[in-house]
């Protein structure tokens, strides 16, 4: 499975992206984290704050919002670690604020650690 | 913090007199700094003094910083007199006042006075430091002060004091086991005699709070977690020295380095305090009081095993130099 490098062209305010399948996505945003990714930090964050099955988490949803302290968002990233085989660095740990910014920076380290 | 919990310090004044009093030592029976030291009136002062600065050349610099760390931390104590102070219901009105809490707090204070003086005394014969430095260091630390996040409750402040008293008891207990290493049993004396008096007074705390446990166990509990998730800051977290921005920092990283003082150190003293407490064992807790404990209960473990991640990929530390040694440089 080959993982296409993403490669960001700027114009101005237009930001065209490369996306991991070889299509081109426009987007105003920055390149984002695949649905199953997303899915899978939703569950490892549910388990670490023991949240109930019916609370529905939402890609922005705030780890501090949803009663996370900082030793909550440490073992929420040393299990997002265990989960896909990355380590995270502690610089970077510091701006996992979401669920979205959680499952970005997994994309950016699974494909890091693939082209290595 | 409510009237009625104001109250049960008050209905305890009996039981405090009975027994947490009891852990003070008689004026007469304590130790004195100048029992440590070369006796300026005896024949052989200068000779005392030349042994004890060949033995202080003997002890390396990363020791000093944390000995210098800690004697700092000590002589800070006009501080932590305040801190006791600002608590609800044991404070001492009046700076004479003759409930047993105000009685504990100034011969507790007065017991504690005795660690900064002989640790400062030392280090000034031993001739290793820059007395002036520390100084200096010591007068910004008690124009800063500290605030544990203890809000005026009794419940969070003794629950502070017992995991403090606890940590210095083993911070001068292992600077003592150090010195001893490094071949100055003069220094180890010093050090255990502190540790020892720290260990008393941990006793005492630890009581107090158990008293607490058994008269109100959901709302200790309550205060213990909620002391946990605010970490226990150290006494010293704001020292500084006129030059470097994260003095306490670089001296905790030596600290642990030495073994000292460490994460682990932190995380063994929880453990120690639940057991202690048997809060595990607590019954009749609240829903907010169970997840309380609950928290408690879980989270030496889960800081151990922190511990050992960032252990694993600890990188190897920049060496810093320290203004108390003359600007010296010590591995972090």
């Amino acid at each position: 499975m080959a993982a296409v490098s993403a490669t960001s062209i700027r114009w101005k305010d237009f930001e065209c992206e490369v996306g991991f399948y070889g299509h081109i996505k426009e987007n105003l945003t920055l390149l984002e984290a695949k649905p199953e990714t997303v899915e899978k930090v939703c569950e490892i964050v549910k388990k670490q704050l023991a949240l109930k099955d019916e609370i529905v988490l939402t890609p922005d949803s705030k780890f501090s919002a949803l009663g996370a302290d900082s030793l909550d968002t440490v073992e929420i990233v040393m299990g997002l670690e265990e989960e896909f085989g990355i380590t995270v660095e502690e610089d970077n740990s510091q701006n996992i604020t979401t669920i979205q910014e959680a499952a970005d920076l997994i994309e950016k380290l699974v494909q890091q650690k693939a082209e290595a | 913090m409510p009237p009625q919990k104001i109250e049960i310090f008050k209905s305890l004044e009996d039981w405090a007199e009975n027994n947490i009093l009891v852990h003070l030592k008689p004026v007469e029976k304590c130790w004195q700094p100048q029992d440590f030291l070369p006796d300026p009136s005896s024949e052989g002062f200068h000779e005392e003094i030349k042994e004890l600065r060949e033995r202080s050349k003997e002890i390396p610099d990363d020791y000093y910083v944390c000995l210098v760390g800690d004697m700092i931390t000590e002589e800070a104590l006009p501080t932590y007199q305040t801190m006791l102070n600002t608590l609800d219901g044991v404070r001492d009105e009046t700076g004479a006042s003759l409930t047993s809490w105000a009685i504990w707090t100034r011969a507790w204070t007065a017991e504690e006075n005795r660690h900064g003086d002989l640790l400062n005394k030392y280090l000034y014969l031993s001739g290793r430091v820059d007395m002036k430095q520390i100084e200096k260091t010591i007068q910004y630390l008690i124009g800063s002060g500290m605030d544990p996040r203890t809000e005026n409750s009794p419940y969070l402040g003794f629950i502070y004091t017992s995991f403090q008293e606890r940590a210095t008891f083993i911070s001068h207990g292992n600077t003592a086991r150090l010195a001893k290493e490094h071949g100055d049993l003069k220094l180890a004396q010093i050090c255990g005699i502190i540790a020892s008096d720290e260990k008393r007074h941990e006793t005492a705390y630890t009581k107090i709070v158990e008293k607490l446990f058994e008269i109100d166990p959901d709302g200790t509990v309550l205060a213990f977690a909620d002391m946990m998730k605010k970490k226990i800051s150290m006494p010293a977290h704001l020292m500084y020295d006129g030059q470097d921005d994260n003095l306490f920092e670089h001296f905790s990283a030596v600290a642990q380095r030495l073994g000292v003082y460490t994460a682990k150190d932190y995380a063994d003293i929880l453990e120690f305090l639940v057991n202690r407490w048997k809060v595990g064992e607590l019954t009749g807790l609240s829903g907010e009081g169970k997840r309380a404990q609950d928290f408690v209960c879980t989270l030496a473990s889960r800081i151990r095993r922190l511990e050992e991640r960032a252990q694993g990929r600890a990188k190897q530390a920049p060496r810093m130099p320290f203004s108390w040694i003359y600007g010296r440089e010590v591995q972090l």
